[in-house]
Order: C-alpha cells, then sequence, then structure tokens
C-alpha cells in the first residue's frame, strides 16, 4: 500500500542510491522536481503566501487600507481576543462556538452519507450517469439562489416543507430559520443537499482508482461484500478519504453563505459563524487587523485537527501494512 | 471486471435483480428528494413575479416566458457576462490543471530537498481563512496593474492549495511499477508524466476540471472587487443584479440560476464519460 | 543550490509586494483632496462615471432614461451609468475610490456617508452646495443634515424612503374594519377585529427588514432616540426602547401575529391575503409582485406618544479618488444639479425625490395616489445616525429584537445586552475612524 505520510516511505531509498553519487544524483532530482513545481510555485508564492505573510503583518498593526499611518501595536490583537469580557472575544468565541458546532454533525454526516451514495453510484449499470449528474446538481448552484430557494421551502408559516409536515399530522409550525434548535437542521440539512454531491464525485473518482484485481483477489480468498468492503475498498479510497476529511473539515469551517443568507447569524447572533463574523470585521467593520488576528487563531486549531487527522490516518495505514 | 462487484455480484441471476431493483428504488428516491427543490426552481422560473409570492407551489398560471426574455431585452449586457464567465473560468481551469498537475506530480512522485515544507505549506495555506487574502491580493492586483482585466480574475486563483493536495492524492496512490518499467524502457520524465502517469489519473483530472470551473463560475466577492466596467463583469454578481434590491423579481432569479447553472451541469455530464471511460483503461493495466 | 534559489526567489517576491503594499497604504492623504466647485461646466469633453444601486424594480430603465436625457443636452459632459446592488458598492467602492478606480459620482445611503467621509474618501461639497444654492430647508426636516461630517457637508440630498402601512383591502373588508386605523386604541380595535375573523392581523419579524425599521419608528414615537446626541452612547435601551421592543412581543404572545415569522414572510402573508398590515418600506410600491394584490398604504399607526416613523434617504456624493480629475467632478456638480432639478419622473421609482419644491408640486399628489400617505409622513420622519462605523452598532439592534422576539431574553434585557455592546463599539469607533 501507498504510504500517506508526506514522504517516509521514500526515505530508505536515499541510502541505495549510493554515497559516491549522492550529491550529483540530489542535484538533478531537486531540479528536476523544481521544475514540475515551477509553474505552481510562481502563483503559489505571489498570490497565497505573500497575502498570508502580510496578514500575519496586519494582525500586529492597526493596519486599514484608509489609515495614512500603519502603527504596531504588537500582540494586541491577540491579546483583545483573549481577554475575558472584551467585546472581540465576547463575539470571536461565540462565533467559534457557533462554527465548532456546525462542523460536528455536518462532518461525519458529510463523509458517511457521499461516502454510501458513492459506492451505490460505482456500478456497471444503465443509468448512473444520469444520477451521478442529479446528485451532483445542487452543487452547480451558488450560495445566493441556495439561499433564496431554501428559504422559501423553510417559511416557518407559508413553506413547503411546514406544508408537507402538516400533511402527515405535525400540527406545530416549525421555525426552521428563526429559532433553535430548528436553525442548525436547516443548515446542516441544505449543506448536505448542496455539497454531498462534491464529496460523491471525489469518492467516484477514488473507487475508480482501486485496482479491481485485488477484489478479484479477495472473492478468491473467500471475502464476503463486507469483508471486501473493509480490506479492499476502505485502504484503497485512504488517501482521498484523508482529502476528503481535511478539506470537508475546513469547508464547514468556513461556513458562512448558508447562515448569512438563511438565519442572518440568528436568533439573536446563535447561528453567526466565525467566518461570518470575522469577514464582516475585516471587509465591512473596517477592523481588517482584528479580523486577521482572528483568522490566525482560527488557522492555529484548524490546523491542530488537520495535524491529527493526519496522524490517525497514517497510523492506520502504516498499521496495516502493505 | 470492474468494482462494481463489491456490491452487486454476478453469483445468482434472482438475487442479482433483486439487488438491482432495489439498487434503483433507493438511488430513485434518493434523487428525487435532491431534485425536488431543483425541479420547483425550474417551475417557479416560468411564473409572473405576483404568481410566484401568492401561489408558491402550484403550477405557473399564467405560464410566463418573461423572466427569460427579460435577460435579452434588458439593458444589461449578460450575453457579454456570460461569455467573460465562461473565458474566465476556462482560462483558470486550464491553468490549475497544469500547475497542480505537474505539482503534485513532484509533490507525490519524486524525491528532493523541501518537499516537506512545501507540502506542508500547501496544506497549510488551504487553513487559512480565505478573507486573509482578499484585501491583500486586491493590492497586489492593482500593484500588477490588473485591475478590471482577465488576468485578475484568472491568474491569482490559478494555484490554489486545493488542486495540488487533491491531485497528489491520487498520483500517491499508483503502483510504483509504472514509472520504473517505463523508464527502463528509456522514457524521459516529461514523457512518463504526459503519457503514462496523467492518463492514469485522468477521473482525477476530470474531477478536479469540472470543480475548477465550478468555483470560478460561482465566484461572487473576488470579481466585484476586482472588475470595475459593467462590460468586464462575470455572470454571478450580474445575476443577483437582477433579481433587484428587495429580490421582487423571484422568476428573474430562478431563471438565472437556471440559466447559470445549465452549462456547468453539460461540462460535468461530459467530465462523467470521461471518468467512465477510464474506468476501461485502468483496469487493463495495474 | 537551486532549492535555496527558488526560496530565496519567493522570499524576495514576498518582501517586495508586501514593502509595495505598505508604501502605497498612506497615499490617500487629506491635502490630495479638494473642494467640488459647482456651476457651469465649459471645461473639455469628460466622461463622468456614475455609480448607484439601483439595480431592482423599474429603477435601471428610469435612471438609464435620466441619464440620456441629460447627455443628450450637454455636449461636454458624458454620464457612463453603472448600476450594481448597493452592498457591492458598499465591498468595491472604498478601495476603488482609495486606488483612483472609483466612480466621479455615487449615490450613498444617510448612514454611510460618515464611514466614506471618515476615511478621507469625499470630497467637500459644501462649495458646490452653495453654488447651487441648495440649503437645509430646500429638503425634507433632517435630510440634509446627514450629509455633514466633523462640521464639513459631504453630500447633497436625492431621494427619502420612508416606512409605512401596506394594508390588503380584502383582508380588512373580511374582519368589517371600515375606517384605516391611526392611533394605538384603533389599530388594536383593527387587530381584534381580525382576531375574531381568525386572521393574524399583522406580522412582525425579527429582521433588519422589518422588524428594525418598525422597532426604530417605535421608539421615536415613544419619545425615545436610539443614540445620544454625539453619538457616543447608545439609548435604544431607554423606557422608550422597551415599550417599543415590549409592544412587538405583546404583538405575538396576544396572538395579533405569529412567532417566528420568518424573512420577507410579512410581507408574502400580505401579498397572499393571510395578513391585513405590513409596516414596510414605500420601495414595495413598485414591487411587482404586489400587481394584483388589493394594497394600499397608509401613514404607520401612532401606537406612543408623538408621531414619528423611520426613513431612510440616499445622496449624492463626489468620491475622492486618487488623481481625482477636477474637469469629471465639476462636469459631475452640473450633472447632480440638473437631477435634482429633473427628479419628477423619479417618483415613478418608488422613491420620493428630496427636493421639496419638485415633491411638493401639486400634480404629485395627483399622479401618484399610492405615494401620498409616504409624503404625508416626511414631516414627521426620522432618519438614520450619522456616525462613522454605526452601522456595526445598528446590527445590534437586530440582535437584541432576534433575541426578545424568540423568547430567549425579555425585551429589556435583550435592549440592556444590545445597548452595553454598543457602546463598546462607539467608543472603539472614535479609535477607528477619529484623528
Amino acid at each position: 500500500m501507498p504510504s500517506l505520510a508526506p514522504s517516509r516511505s521514500r526515505a530508505p531509498r536515499r541510502i541505495v542510491a549510493g554515497e559516491h553519487h549522492r550529491s550529483r544524483h540530489h542535484g538533478r532530482r531537486n531540479l528536476r522536481a523544481y521544475l514540475f513545481l515551477a509553474p505552481f510555485l510562481v502563483v503559489f508564492a505571489t498570490f497565497i503566501v505573500t497575502p498570508a505573510v502580510f496578514g500575519l503583518y496586519i494582525s500586529v498593526t492597526n493596519w486599514s487600507p484608509f489609515r495614512k499611518r500603519i502603527d504596531f501595536v504588537g500582540l494586541a490583537n491577540y491579546i483583545d481576543l483573549f481577554t475575558p469580557g472584551a467585546l472581540a472575544s465576547q463575539n470571536f468565541w461565540q462565533s467559534m462556538g457557533a462554527t465548532g458546532w456546525f462542523v460536528l454533525w455536518s462532518v461525519p454526516l458529510l463523509l458517511i452519507i457521499p461516502l454510501l451514495v458513492s459506492l451505490l453510484l460505482n456500478q456497471k449499470l444503465r443509468g448512473m450517469t444520469v444520477f451521478r449528474t442529479i446528485f451532483f446538481a445542487p452543487y452547480v448552484l451558488g450560495v445566493a439562489i441556495i439561499g433564496l430557494v431554501w428559504g422559501y421551502i423553510f417559511d416557518t408559516q407559508s413553506g413547503i416543507l411546514n406544508h408537507l409536515l402538516h400533511s402527515i399530522g405535525v400540527a406545530q409550525d416549525i421555525p426552521w430559520t428563526v429559532n433553535t434548535p430548528w436553525v442548525w437542521v436547516s443548515l446542516v440539512g441544505v449543506t448536505i443537499w448542496w455539497t454531498m454531491g462534491l464529496n460523491t464525485v471525489i469518492f467516484l473518482a477514488g473507487l475508480k482508482g482501486i485496482n479491481t484485481d485485488l477484489y478479484e483477489a479477495a472473492a478468491i480468498d473467500g471475502a464476503g461484500r463486507f469483508q471486501a468492503f473493509c480490506h479492499v475498498t476502505l485502504p484503497g479510497l485512504r488517501p482521498v478519504m484523508l482529502f476528503i476529511t481535511t478539506t470537508t473539515v475546513l469547508a464547514s469551517a468556513n461556513m458562512f453563505g448558508q447562515s448569512y443568507l438563511l438565519t442572518r447569524g440568528g436568533p439573536g447572533t446563535a447561528t453567526r459563524t466565525a467566518i461570518m463574523y470575522i469577514s464582516d470585521q475585516g471587509l465591512s467593520q473596517n477592523n481588517m487587523a482584528g479580523a486577521t488576528a482572528m483568522s490566525y487563531i482560527l488557522f492555529l486549531i484548524l490546523a491542530v485537527i488537520s495535524i491529527i487527522n493526519f496522524q490517525v490516518q497514517k497510523d492506520r495505514t502504516e498499521g496495516r501494512g502493505a | 471486471m470492474s468494482a462494481t462487484t463489491s456490491i452487486v455480484t454476478r453469483r445468482r441471476p434472482v438475487r442479482r435483480l433483486t439487488a438491482v431493483i432495489v439498487l434503483y428504488t433507493v438511488l430513485g428516491l434518493l434523487s428525487l428528494i435532491i431534485a425536488l427543490p431543483l425541479i420547483w426552481m425550474m417551475i417557479t422560473s416560468f411564473k409572473t413575479d405576483s404568481d410566484a409570492v401568492q401561489h408558491p407551489y402550484s403550477l405557473p398560471n399564467p405560464v410566463s416566458a418573461d423572466a427569460y426574455l427579460s435577460f435579452t431585452s434588458g439593458q444589461q449586457p449578460i450575453l457579454r457576462w456570460l461569455l467573460n464567465s465562461f473565458g474566465a473560468a476556462t482560462i483558470q481551469t486550464i491553468l490549475i490543471l497544469i500547475t497542480a498537475s505537474m505539482g503534485a506530480y513532484a509533490l507525490a512522485r519524486m524525491d528532493f530537498a523541501g518537499k516537506k515544507i512545501i507540502f506542508g505549506l500547501v496544506v497549510a495555506m488551504l487553513m487559512v481563512p480565505p478573507v486573509v487574502f482578499l484585501l491583500p491580493n486586491y493590492l497586489i492586483v492593482r500593484e500588477l496593474g490588473w485591475l478590471d482585466t482577465m488576468l485578475a480574475i484568472t491568474i491569482p486563483g490559478a494555484a490554489g492549495s486545493f488542486g495540488i493536495f487533491f491531485l497528489r492524492q491520487f498520483f500517491i496512490g499508483l503502483p510504483k511499477e509504472i514509472e520504473e518499467a517505463a523508464r527502463i524502457d528509456g522514457a524521459g520524465d516529461v514523457r512518463i508524466f504526459v503519457q503514462i502517469v496523467l492518463p492514469l489519473v485522468k477521473p482525477a483530472l476530470a474531477t478536479l476540471a469540472v470543480l475548477s470551473f465550478l468555483n470560478n463560475w460561482n465566484d461572487f466577492l473576488w470579481p466585484v472587487y476586482v472588475l470595475l466596467s459593467p462590460e468586464r463583469m462575470t455572470l454571478q454578481p450580474g445575476l443577483s443584479m437582477l433579481q433587484g434590491a428587495y429580490r421582487e423579481h423571484f422568476g428573474i432569479v430562478m431563471a438565472g440560476a437556471a440559466i447559470a447553472s445549465i452549462p456547468v451541469l453539460i461540462i460535468f455530464a461530459a467530465a462523467q464519460r470521461q471518468i467512465v471511460d477510464s474506468v476501461t483503461g485502468a483496469a487493463v493495466k495495474g | 543550490m537551486r532549492t535555496t534559489w527558488a526560496r530565496g526567489l519567493g522570499l524576495a517576491t514576498a518582501v517586495a509586494l508586501i514593502a509595495g503594499m505598505t508604501a502605497c497604504s498612506g497615499s490617500a492623504d487629506k491635502s490630495s483632496q479638494g473642494a467640488v466647485g459647482g456651476g457651469d461646466y465649459t471645461g473639455p469633453k469628460v466622461e463622468v462615471t456614475f455609480w448607484n444601486g439601483w439595480t431592482g424594480g423599474n429603477h435601471p430603465k428610469l435612471v438609464a432614461e435620466l441619464v440620456d436625457k441629460f447627455n443628450a443636452e450637454h455636449d461636454n459632459i458624458t454620464v457612463k451609468d453603472v448600476p450594481q446592488e448597493w452592498a457591492d458598492i458598499a465591498s468595491k467602492a472604498p478601495m476603488a475610490i482609495q486606488s483612483g478606480n472609483g466612480p466621479d459620482v455615487a449615490v450613498l445611503h444617510g448612514d454611510d456617508i460618515a464611514t466614506y467621509a471618515a476615511q478621507n474618501l469625499l470630497l467637500d461639497a459644501s462649495e458646490i452646495n452653495k453654488t447651487l444654492g441648495y440649503q437645509a430647508g430646500d429638503f425634507p426636516p433632517g435630510v440634509y443634515d446627514k450629509g455633514m461630517y466633523d462640521s464639513t457637508q459631504y453630500a447633497i440630498p436625492w431621494s427619502v424612503t420612508p416606512l409605512g402601512m401596506y394594508v390588503n383591502k380584502d383582508v380588512v373588508a373580511k374582519a368589517g374594519i371600515k375606517d384605516m386605523p391611526t392611533d394605538k386604541a384603533s389599530y388594536v380595535a383593527a387587530l381584534d377585529a381580525l382576531k375574531a375573523a381568525d386572521i393574524q392581523g399583522e406580522w412582525v419579524d425579527s429582521f433588519i427588514f422589518t422588524g428594525t425599521f418598525e422597532f426604530e419608528s417605535l421608539v421615536w414615537q415613544h419619545g425615545g432616540d436610539l443614540y445620544n446626541k454625539d453619538v457616543t452612547k447608545a439609548t435604544f435601551n431607554s423606557d422608550a426602547g422597551v415599550q417599543a421592543l415590549t409592544w412587538m412581543k405583546d404583538m405575538i404572545d396576544k396572538g395579533y401575529s405569529p412567532a417566528n415569522v420568518a424573512q420577507d414572510g410579512n410581507l408574502t402573508a400580505l401579498a397572499s391575503g393571510k395578513a391585513a398590515f405590513n409596516w414596510n418600506g414605500i420601495w414595495q410600491t413598485t414591487n411587482a409582485s404586489m400587481a394584483d394584490v388589493p394594497w394600499t398604504a397608509v401613514a404607520v399607526p401612532q401606537i406612543g406618544s408623538q408621531k414619528a416613523v423611520w426613513s431612510s434617504s440616499t445622496h449624492w456624493v463626489f468620491p475622492a479618488n486618487k488623481n481625482q480629475d477636477k474637469n469629471k467632478t465639476d462636469a459631475a456638480a452640473v450633472f447632480v444639479k440638473w437631477m435634482n432639478d429633473n427628479s419628477t419622473g423619479w417618483l415613478k421609482s418608488g422613491e420620493l425625490p428630496a427636493a421639496n419644491k419638485i415633491r411638493t408640486a401639486p400634480s404629485v399628489a395627483k399622479d401618484h395616489p399610492q405615494l401620498e400617505a409616504f409624503i404625508n409622513e416626511l414631516e414627521y420622519a426620522h432618519y438614520e445616525t450619522v456616525s462613522p462605523g454605526i452601522n456595526e452598532a445598528n446590527a445590534l439592534i437586530t440582535t437584541a429584537i432576534s433575541e426578545a422576539l424568540t423568547g430567549k431574553k425579555s425585551p429589556k434585557q435583550a435592549l440592556d445586552d444590545a445597548a452595553s455592546q454598543a457602546d463598546q463599539i462607539l467608543e472603539k469607533n472614535k479609535a477607528k475612524y477619529g484623528a
């Protein structure tokens, strides 16, 4: 099995390369790799790394594009976020809580449902392309449309969802976009409806890459379907699984449009997510310095989660061996 | 043979038939749930504004193509926006496929100094909230003199972490023997990459192409910042303008959504064919 | 070696770009700003870029018509009409102006002007107001001053958009209501009559559109205000505020309104005949989805001790673009003057021209009967608060309404919590926008 560790599995081969050729060989190898990487690195350095570094600088100043003099403020923007009772810390951590809650509910569902659906769709049968297109279709829509369409469906008094529920005997008008806990059900539900097609398609691409001989080998060994799933499909999906868990956690942690449009962050500020608060502070309230500091705190937390994720998934691979 | 054996076995015809029926039923029901809001959207796009608000869940009465006609008769250059969006999304998709596939190949299949640092940076940058990049990138694009040009909406997004991380995970899954065999045959790096490795990850490339296209196509905030002239605008900000400040033109919004999503769905369906095709290809090797 | 070289290049690019960006961030200094002259424009032919948020209803058509007419009458000025969503203007305009890519003239809402002015993004418009002969008395009370920040006039009023009460005539007829309610007693009587007919009369929501506008109207009706005079303290949690929010909560508790009304749910309810009344903005008079609805609009009833109603206003401003061409600004001033003199047609947009002499012309009430109630309200209308960054504090009002109406907090508790946060924001805004 290929390893998921960024590069570890290749390490022993370096020794084989032979001591006396080593440095020249490495030089050529490095050149070769960097030539392949060059187009990516140029754009990446300019439009991703530079702004990120600049962001770090912003976060220790009172930077604003409209300020005549920029002052260095040290860690003040960060300290604000850890001062109990301060406006920024109160709002920021509350919004982080909302984001955390959303991640907790949405991520598992966005992994399990697409995995199951992709297994169903990965059949050599008539019409699979049609089903795949239908499942993917919602993802094609922009978030503005999602907000509008579901806003109508979810309307407390005249929405079709409550209308349908009334017809099966639910007496209550459920406040899907207005009150807790229902707002969470709607936000998670809409997100699944909207984005499950994305993960499904990635899982499908992963399934296509699994060497089919392995299934035959498993069948010869007398493995049942479930065993084949556990011993062939899941391990074969590992690299893709690592990608999907990472990006799904990040996507959910960045959720913003759905609550901005459907619940307006309400009731009160209950569904105001971290990105919703940070974007408002940075782009509308002229507080980019504070917003960047918050962004980097969020970054640190996400980085820790991702490192754990990488470690866990890597360990499992190595534990199973090749 | 394909990976399909994992669920629908070929063991006994009767069991297979039952399995197929169950499968189609489950998929059919799921599709219906998923498609209902979309069907409602399409129906609403044929309603008048007052019909849409007063009778949201009935069939159009009268059936009205006004919403669609307003796209051709209005003062706004909608066809132009459509072309701009199509052009920008296509260019950026091609750029991403090039930068990401080459870069991911190096990261997944080569050994070199700094590999861990670069991959770490790629993944780390995924975690920086997008809002951090917006204003600095605006300043960079301005300094480069790219404001209000196609460059501004195609180049900065052409080397995101997503694509390279995505493809790396697929390259990593390929058996090593493939390249080794080719190298023994005397193939060089470029030939191995283009003729042997890329075809093997075609499903992933097709998927990435669709996602990249979609990402650019639906981008909203960035074009609003960097594009200034109405004739350079892209489709998404343009459409949201047509719905009116108080969302009173419900039919137009729905018609706009339909117009905006149909090209992407066609591209998706075409890419699907690529994905299905390549299965046979992959199965022969291995 | 190569690696080092590549890394070095990346680092060098990063450093150079950051240095560049930091250097330019100081470019918008006050000395580059000028004042707007006004009067006739006799200079060379110029193109004037005009940004506005009029994208809905018949606005785009009306603006285009007016602009075409102006262009035809002026040989040396071409106005380029660039409509885009208000929200998009809010996002892009500050950065565009600061880098010299903004418009030569734009329309902003009253509550935005101070924020722009505090960031040195607008030209001083005192001179042009003088040349064009505009004074506060030429506009409804309180409107002209919305363009004033730090004792400088930055704007010229263009339109006002008050809240009114929309009535579904069929629904009130069903409950046997003959006269439209005008005060608390008649309003409660109407709501009771509707309730007896099994109709929830007015649906109260907890969103900016329209719960916040209704709340603010009620605060003023009870003799309160949202902020103190120099906008250093929130006062929306005063007795007047608590009475206002309690009234709204009681609407739900007494069954005059359903609970948990969703965004736009109240207008939908009015349009589909489920509700009788909706406090909503004048802009709904041109809403195409109301075309077949038997509606009329009246002044909002007086619930408190005095007459008052919320209104917004729009204003012309002259952006202080980096390297702004003075000719373009002068030409823009001619355009603004012309527009204000020719704004009769603007009534068709569902906005009221701010200029008194246009709006009070006898033909107006005759040609636009649906606007009459709104025009009459202007005597006692209150406009949005002027203070840089005020929108952040204003957002807390909506939060409080939402918390109270969904039963999370009592009206008083919700308003007190919001006010204490708003005070901190006002304090911060002083540092953020001051000096």
